[in-house]
């Protein structure tokens, strides 16, 4: 309850901070030029046309749920991708000011537990960037809904696995805000873990491009342990576009992101719990 | 009398990143604090005054040695939530209201947050008026306030005050009197960091001093500020000066005398000998000194 607590008073704070002020700014306003731009006209289920500020998209005629699945897949890239970079940028300095002097010493002489803390700045940034994403998909996805008639909520799940992505990524630049105070380390921790992320995605390619050497050994082992987000984001994609996914897969890839996340988690505990202030 | 706090044997050393020992901050500090006491801890910078604070709360990890917090350990919160702390640099959050930053602390105490206890501890500090302003308008005295509400929060039984009256007016800092006054009455121990002797002399009745990591002196105002063996004698206008001099006694500050006795019957004998040379006596008094002069001898007791 305390965690819930802490999270709850984080999300105050980002209330209160233009950053997230001007996503949920932008991101209606999209939704509402969309919302009033975008013509599109369904016969017999069919997407007969389609306009955006009048001017034609499509000149063929496609099945309304087919011709929404590559908007679908785009959005949930534009989700996943654009929603890493943002949070890594806007979520650098959340840590950082709850371990500011003056302000975690007061914190600490609360009945709040070391752990309770970590955990709520966790379970807040989480829930903010799971508010972020699914306010952003489940807004294009009402949009369409009403505009063709096709409801689907893959989108939606799309957007939590973009939101557990960036839980991965937070979980790191948490740890490194824990061993040092920085909101640009804590950024730079997030922006090299998304690149490690996509080095793993492509992994086998580049070692076989590699020379034998410690060069090579290391990368081999990081790029094991660290998420490979761009299958992430091929799965996020492949649910909001309804395409297939390898059968368990998706499930093997979460476990292995979760894992590695909570082990982030469990490293930046051992630490706070150990740190004076 | 339960104590409040007890440490014993307090040792905190702060190291480099590659252990080598930077600085000792305590060094086998000692101290009970008995409930329902105002208790003042003075020295100058650097003495590890905060540092003991962070230990006694659990906010740093002492090396060595024995805290005990209410009857419990620090790192327990069901002792840290009958404990109210003012930080020394308080920082809060800019973008909230003083009202919304108590209401946070109230939750984190696992209390309800009542507007009306809120608003109260608000009327406590003088800040009734700022309650809905962001914390970032509000001026260095005022935040000093609102921390403080924040450590009243929950009626505590024990205050831990770092700096309590840092950038509060004068006015402001008699009314924070009164009030840690009248939390002494409702059964509150205080326990005072400040680096403002006359504050400290007025709300505190016993005190230590820390240099250098060590407690170097320790007990009730009156005893460590009383001159032993000295007396203040105040004699009526045209005292025969040569023949005081003479039986001992020695001129002292705003026309009063002062005589070494180390007993009642030396004290009398001086006395007769001032009354027989023709002097009235008016007035009498153990001679005591202030909080700056024993801090000045202890600190150099604990140099040398």
């Amino acid at each position: 309850m305390t965690s819930i607590a802490v999270a709850l008073d984080l999300l105050r704070e980002a209330a209160a901070r233009r950053w997230f002020l001007a996503l949920g700014l932008a991101l209606t306003g999209l939704l509402m030029l969309l919302l009033t731009s975008l013509r599109l006209e369904v016969v017999d289920g069919a997407l007969a046309a389609s306009r955006l500020f009048g001017q034609p998209l499509y000149h063929s005629i496609q099945a309304a749920d087919v011709a929404l699945r590559p908007v679908f897949l785009v959005a949930s890239q534009i989700v996943f991708w654009g929603g890493l970079c943002f949070g890594v940028l806007s979520c650098a300095d959340f840590a950082p000011a709850l371990l500011s002097p003056g302000r975690i010493e007061h914190l600490l002489s609360l009945p709040v537990r070391r752990w309770e803390l970590l955990a709520g700045t966790f379970l807040g940034v989480l829930a903010l960037a799971v508010a972020g994403a699914v306010y952003a998909s489940a807004g294009l996805v009402l949009v369409l809904g009403a505009k063709t008639g096709v409801w689907t909520g893959w989108p939606v799940v799309s957007a939590v696995l973009a939101a557990v992505a960036f839980g991965t990524v937070y979980a790191g630049m948490l740890a490194v805000t824990v061993w040092v105070r920085s909101a640009a380390l804590s950024a730079a921790a997030g922006a090299s873990l998304i690149v490690l992320g996509l080095l793993a995605t492509h992994r086998v390619p580049i070692l076989d491009l590699m020379g034998a050497g410690l060069g090579r050994a290391l990368f081999a082992g990081v790029t094991a342990v660290v998420p490979p987000l761009g299958k992430l984001a091929d799965a996020a994609g492949a649910l909001a576009s309804s395409s297939p996914l390898a059968p368990g897969g998706l499930l093997r890839l979460l476990a292995g992101t979760v894992a590695f996340a909570g082990a982030l988690l469990a490293a930046a505990t051992w630490r706070f719990e150990r740190r004076d202030f | 009398m339960p104590a409040a706090f007890a440490v014993t044997s307090l040792h905190k050393r702060f190291r480099t990143r590659f252990g080598r020992t930077e600085s000792v901050a305590l060094d086998g500090v000692d101290l009970e604090v008995p409930r329902g006491e105002a208790f003042g801890l003075i020295g100058p910078n650097g003495a590890g005054k905060t540092t003991f604070i962070k230990c006694l709360l659990g906010i740093s990890h002492p090396d060595s040695g024995r805290v005990e917090l209410l009857g419990g350990r620090p790192e327990d919160p069901r002792s840290r939530a009958r404990v109210g702390y003012l930080p020394e640099r308080l920082a809060l959050p800019g973008a909230w209201t003083p009202r919304a930053f108590l209401a946070s602390v109230t939750r984190l105490k696992k209390l309800r947050p009542e507007r009306s206890t809120l608003d109260g501890l608000l009327q406590r500090v003088g800040l009734s008026d700022a309650a809905e302003r962001r914390i970032r308008g509000l001026s260095k005295g005022m935040r000093q306030r609102l921390g403080l509400a924040a450590a009243l929060v929950g009626a505590p039984e024990l205050l831990v005050l770092d700096e309590p009256t840092d950038g509060v007016d004068p006015l402001g800092r008699v009314e924070i009197r009164q009030l840690l006054t009248a939390e002494l009455s409702r059964g509150a121990t205080l326990f005072i960091n400040s680096h403002l002797l006359s504050e400290t002399e007025r709300i505190c009745t016993r005190i230590g001093i820390l240099s250098r990591g060590r407690l170097v002196r320790s007990g009730p105002l009156e005893a460590l500020t009383a001159v032993q063996q000295r007396w203040r004698v105040r004699f009526a206008d045209g005292q025969p000066a040569a023949a005081l001099v003479a039986l001992g006694f020695e001129p002292a500050e705003g026309g009063t005398w002062e005589i070494a006795a180390p007993d009642a019957p030396a004290l009398n004998h001086a006395l007769d000998g001032a009354r027989a040379a023709g002097a009235l006596l008016v007035e009498l008094e153990r001679a005591s000194r202030d909080l700056e002069d024993v801090l000045t001898e202890a600190l150099a007791a604990g140099a040398a």
